[in-house]
């Protein structure tokens, strides 16, 4: 979610600041879910580090807090509520957003979270390494559905009285998001843990976003946790060998869920043109675009393990994801960039240089100073690099509803 | 350094302004759930489907609210989206088979769900997949506009139908009426064939050819066999 933007171009760099274990932790990644929603939420339970206590009064995760911990969201809720005023704004499409009421109404995954004794079993296998890669991706990903369920419900609460629709979509979305969120929660139960989520609701400092930025990010952060989960769930499914926790057999019906949010701020998006339709709109999204696809690239050559354990190739399976993505988001962005040249990829792979680097800078056993000192040169390379990438000529899109290039579509 | 990165970035300039760190607002759901420090193992309340999403034990006033009008929410939406309906009107998308088949490959996604779904609640399908569909020649202006052979999703829940353009994008959009189901569905046999993609990436390989004859109406479907 608006995360991203952020932390994208946060957490390469920032890493130094904070200890090199916790946020460093060289595994999982919080798959699908850090990017899927409220990105780059960053936990790191110090359980995690230590071998799970099997007493359930002593199981609750505690949380250290970092330069980069999770963070959750807000944003500015008079002016969501001045957006979706129907009487104020007369162009809102209602059939969207009644059309999208009847899907999330429809809940098709009622029935779907339901769990069963091979959850245990696979935990109970999992030792060691893979033991703790698994757990830190069910905390950073529990944390991150679950402030995606904060920020929705508060959005439904708040939207009610101006806009009962797309209120009650944005509650029926934190239905979901705390679907998910319980749904690893149990998963944690599986490795005797548990995230205590009304400590973090309190514990956790807020991040702000104004509306536009809200929209884009979150946009963002669902679809590419549609192409992150459904990319791995048909990569398991085809090979099953890798399959080493019955959590992914869930992700096929469980994205759709994802796919079907980003749907939504879809139709938000359309219900503010201003925010599609000029030049502003355009390098917002490119900037947007570039942030979530560099943070999940450098955040993903971090922790290879973890994918390299399911059986992927980190690299291959990120820009699979991103190419997938970008088309996707083509369909209403007014721009993004051009990921499928291959010079794009050659930029992400000189960032990841770069990064690694920089952490390198930071396992060494210099003063503070030094350290300082010996990143700023690399910094600045990270810096141009993304820059670079930025400037790269980008595609011009957009939904055909808007797009000026639709006469000449041939459909 | 977000700043310094923000900054170069073009325009972004408001974002380092607009993204600095707030504490919580007070208005977040912090009081409603914060009170919940006893979170055990199962914190987060599981969901079956009889409990539905919020137990009331974890978080009370508002949200308890919503698990039972979910459940009857569902009944109500499906009669109503089938009585508001007239039973010979028919909406659909259209676009090219390739696009349809072959591209969009989370639009097989979506219809095995929808098909799952119906059976469920034991509905009875009301979406289908038309290829070369003839309805086609009541609308020049489509079909000046579409590369061939065509491929139209047609319902009787227009509802549903936006939704699909919502998500599908690059699909003209239209209704029509008929008389009957058979000629509503009507279709030209047609042989499609997909080029393989030149640079397939991706680590699964791609649905099935023939994965939407679940789709097809009756007749077609007995067709496509012989």
């Amino acid at each position: 979610m608006a995360a991203s933007a952020e932390m994208a171009l946060v957490k390469p760099i920032s890493k130094f600041c904070s200890r090199t274990l916790e946020f460093g932790s060289p595994r999982t990644r919080a798959i699908p879910f850090s990017y899927s929603k409220f990105t780059a939420i960053k936990m790191s339970a110090t359980s995690s580090q230590s071998p799970p206590k099997p007493s359930k009064n002593a199981n609750k995760a505690s949380i250290k807090e970092t330069l980069l911990t999770p963070r959750f969201y807000t944003t500015d809720f008079d002016e969501m509520e001045t957006l979706f005023n129907t009487e104020i704004n007369k162009n809102l499409n209602q059939a969207e957003f009644e059309a999208l009421l009847q899907e999330f109404k429809t809940d098709y995954n009622q029935t779907h979270f339901v769990r069963n004794k091979e959850f245990k079993e696979a935990a109970d296998k999992m030792q060691g390494a893979l033991r703790e890669i698994f757990v830190e991706f069910l905390e950073r990903s529990c944390t991150a559905e679950f402030s995606g369920f904060l920020l929705y419900k508060e959005l439904g609460r708040r939207l009610k009285k101006t806009n009962p629709v797309v209120a009650e979509i944005f509650s029926l979305m934190s239905r979901d998001e705390a679907r998910h969120a319980g749904f690893l929660n149990k998963g944690l139960s599986d490795f005797n843990l548990a995230l205590d989520l009304g400590f973090l609701t309190k514990a956790r400092k807020y991040t702000f976003f104004k509306p536009k930025f809200i929209f884009y990010a979150t946009y963002l952060s669902e679809k590419i946790g549609y192409w992150r989960y459904i990319t791995i769930y048909r990569h398991l499914k085809a090979n099953p060998e890798f399959q080493c926790y019955p959590i992914f057999k869930y992700f096929e019906n469980w994205c759709q869920d994802e796919n079907r949010h980003g749907d939504f701020f879809s139709a938000l998006l359309k219900a503010q043109p201003q925010f599609l339709n000029d030049w502003k709109a355009k390098l917002w999204s490119r900037f947007f675009c570039l942030s979530v696809y560099v943070t999940m690239y450098l955040n993903d050559c971090q922790r290879t393990a973890f994918y390299e354990g399911i059986g992927l190739n980190t690299k291959e399976f990120d820009m699979h994801v991103i190419i997938e993505t970008n088309r996707t988001t083509a369909r209403i962005f007014p721009a993004v960039p051009d990921v499928e040249n291959p010079e794009f990829k050659r930029k992400l792979d000189r960032m990841v240089e770069i990064n690694e680097k920089l952490i390198a800078v930071g396992e060494t056993n210099d003063l503070p100073l030094v350290k300082n000192l010996k990143r700023i040169p690399l910094a600045a390379a990270l810096v141009s690099e993304i820059l670079a990438a930025y400037l790269m000529p980008p595609i011009e899109s957009g939904s055909v509803d808007f797009a000026e290039f639709e006469p000449q579509l041939v459909y | 350094m977000l700043g310094t990165v923000s900054l170069v970035m073009g325009s972004s300039s408001a974002a380092v302004a607009t993204s600095t760190h707030f504490p919580a607002l007070k208005s977040l759901p912090t009081s409603r759930i914060g009170h919940h420090n006893h979170f055990p193992t199962l914190s987060f309340p599981f969901v079956l489907p009889s409990t539905s999403i919020f137990t009331s034990s974890f978080l009370s006033s508002p949200l308890s609210s919503l698990s039972s009008p979910f459940n009857t929410a569902i009944a109500a939406v499906n009669s109503d989206s089938a009585d508001k309906q007239e039973s010979n009107k028919y909406y659909f998308l259209v676009a090219n088979a390739k696009f349809m088949l072959d591209e969009e490959e989370h639009f097989k996604e979506l219809l095995f769900e929808r098909l799952r779904n119906f059976s469920e609640r034991n509905k009875e399908q009301n979406f289908w997949l038309v290829i070369e569909p003839k309805f086609l020649d009541k609308f020049p202006n489509i079909t000046k506009r579409l590369r061939r052979p065509a491929v139209a999703l047609v319902s009787t829940d227009s509802t549903w139908i936006t939704f699909m353009k919502l998500r599908l994008d690059r699909v003209l959009a239209e209704s029509y009426e008929a008389n009957s189901i058979e000629e509503a569905l009507a279709s030209t046999p047609t042989n499609l064939e997909f080029e393989k993609p030149e640079n397939w990436v991706a680590p699964y390989s791609k649905y099935e050819y023939g994965w939407w004859e679940a789709f097809l109406p009756p007749a077609t479907k007995a067709e496509a066999k012989v």
